[in-house]
């Protein structure tokens, strides 16, 4: 396996509180790759300079090779990079179908267009009955399936995952962590980020835990799992979530 | 009987002139929530390029109105287009994260430089200048009423461009993404929108309905001045409030509300019909401290 995604040497800060400092990591190509770490670790840093939001004041994120460092945003999608936002982010006042075609913007044929939605469609029958609703009238679940269903639209080498367990019942839980999986058997790669130790070490072959901006520990999802300090690490900020 | 139909062809004319100008705000703020105090400057801009288009043309033989109108129509929409991409590009997007207020004082500064740009630079600027009748000045006689031809062309092409504006906002990949960048900015660059053009082609297109309200309110007149879009631009502004900032529908009704507003003022009430505006003001006054969202608030309704 090559490396889809490479994050070198990684300083960024956004929000004062959330910080990188000197992050390294790889997403190989194919992979389910995690990035676990609590809140104000600098997860939500790492996926903006990512995707260009919060340009990173040193460093280099590397994608197929190629340097995409503060590339603007629309530049790194389109080169193949999507995400599925924190707080799932839906368009509210936009209906299902059109939060859905968004996801799919830069994908112009109607047939194309047609067919991931029946995609989408497959694996969320319930947003099949509810094209015409405005995404801001749903429930935080449904909101969750539209984010992931927008995710999917899209064409991306690499999916970048931004908790879709917060705030969701364990029942949603454990099925979007189905959907994620499904996504990545279709060719997929993904970057999970989450604060579910367990559900997302069963599904990930590799992480990183991130603490205070840096790479606490790293390994095989196996490795973390017997790791004493995953724990330490990832309840690092004290009280446990 | 005709003396009312004659104030509801007048009404309607204004308030055609006032949603045109009312949806530019509305546009604006959508994707930027900036208040783009030039608009009505960049309206009285688009006038004048149309009148100078049609000076040249006029002196170089073209003699067809029809080929007039179309050539000036453009010339005007082409020129604010390019005007108000050029403010969003220059003057809006560089203060991108500054506060509000320093773009309202910016844009308002750069409606009086073109303002007095106008009055300065364009010959015999400072006068109102002759506007030509490029339209059929025929009417048709509906028992005492006389209906004029021009006024019902006008009317119509209005209609159809806020339908149009409406369709290319609700119905196409342009207008989606147009939409999309006024509720998450962030979250729809992310889905591949390129934000900046976005906004400048709603610039454009805003500013491009504005000179199209500037041409109208020529050809009715036939007369335009330096400081035309200064009364256009605070009642344009003040239809998209009363319809609910943000709110393309909203922007449309407020401006004919405006309209019936000073209709009203002019005919039904016991003072002379100079105190119309007085009278529309004054109640957009009342209802902006009695309803200070808007009559049609934004949170029910679709944001553009």
């Amino acid at each position: 396996m090559s490396a889809l995604l490479q994050v070198e040497n990684l300083f960024a800060a956004y929000e004062r509180a959330d910080v990188l400092e000197d992050v390294s990591l790889s997403v190989e190509r194919g992979s389910i790759t995690c990035l676990l770490g609590s809140n104000g670790s600098g997860k939500t840093t790492l996926i903006r300079s990512i995707l260009g939001l919060t340009p990173p004041r040193r460093g280099r994120v590397l994608f197929e090779g190629a340097d995409i460092t503060s590339w603007p945003t629309h530049r790194i999608v389109e080169r193949g990079i999507s995400c599925i936002p924190e707080g799932r982010k839906v368009f509210p006042r936009l209906t299902v179908l059109e939060n859905l075609r968004l996801g799919a913007y830069l994908e112009r044929g109607p047939e194309v267009i047609a067919k991931r939605l029946d995609r989408v469609f497959a694996v969320f029958p319930q947003l099949d009955d509810r094209r015409a609703q405005l995404a801001g009238t749903m429930s935080g679940g449904e909101q969750a399936m539209v984010s992931i269903g927008r995710g999917m639209m899209s064409a991306a080498k690499l999916l970048l995952v931004d908790e879709p367990s917060l705030g969701l019942s364990p029942l949603l839980v454990k099925e979007n962590f189905a959907v994620i999986r499904r996504i990545n058997e279709q060719g997929t790669t993904v970057f999970l980020v989450e604060q579910n130790v367990h559900q997302t070490l069963s599904i990930a072959q590799r992480g990183y835990v991130l603490s205070k901006g840096r790479v606490a520990v790293q390994g095989s999802a196996q490795e973390l799992l017997e790791n004493d300090r995953v724990r330490q690490a990832y309840f690092g900020q004290g009280a446990p979530r | 009987m005709s003396i009312i139909a004659q104030y509801v062809m007048n009404g309607a004319m204004l308030g055609m002139m006032y949603a045109l100008v009312a949806v530019g705000f509305t546009l604006f703020f959508g994707v930027l929530d900036v208040i783009q105090f030039a608009h009505g400057d960049v309206l009285a801009a688009g006038a004048f390029a149309a009148l100078a288009v049609w000076l040249g043309l006029t002196r170089l033989g073209v003699a067809s109105p029809a080929l007039l109108l179309a050539l000036v129509v453009v010339a005007a929409t082409v020129a604010t287009a390019l005007l108000g991409a050029a403010v969003a590009r220059f003057l809006v997007l560089p203060l991108k994260g500054a506060p509000q207020l320093n773009v309202l004082l910016v844009t308002l500064m750069m409606g009086t430089v073109l303002r007095e740009s106008i009055r300065l630079f364009y010959p015999g600027g400072s006068q109102p200048q002759l506007f030509p009748a490029l339209l059929p000045t025929s009417s048709v006689a509906l028992g005492e009423f006389n209906l004029r031809i021009d006024n019902v062309i006008l009317l119509a092409a209005g209609t159809v461009l806020i339908a149009g504006t409406s369709l290319l906002v609700t119905r196409t990949r342009l207008g989606l993404a147009i939409r999309a960048v006024a509720q998450d900015e962030e979250t729809a660059r992310t889905m591949g929108v390129d934000f900046r053009r976005i906004v400048l082609l709603t610039f454009a297109l805003g500013s491009a309905l504005a000179a199209f309200a500037g041409v109208m309110d020529g050809l009715y007149y036939n007369e335009i001045f330096f400081g035309m879009g200064l009364l256009l631009g605070v009642i344009g502004f003040a239809a998209a409030i009363i319809g609910g900032l943000g709110n393309l529908y909203g922007a449309i009704l407020g401006g004919f509300f405006f309209a019936a507003l000073q209709t009203i003022g002019a005919v039904a009430l016991p003072f002379a019909s100079a105190y119309k505006d007085v009278f529309a003001f004054g109640v957009v006054i009342a209802l902006m401290a009695l309803r200070p969202k808007g009559l049609i608030g934004e949170r029910t309704s679709e944001r553009v």
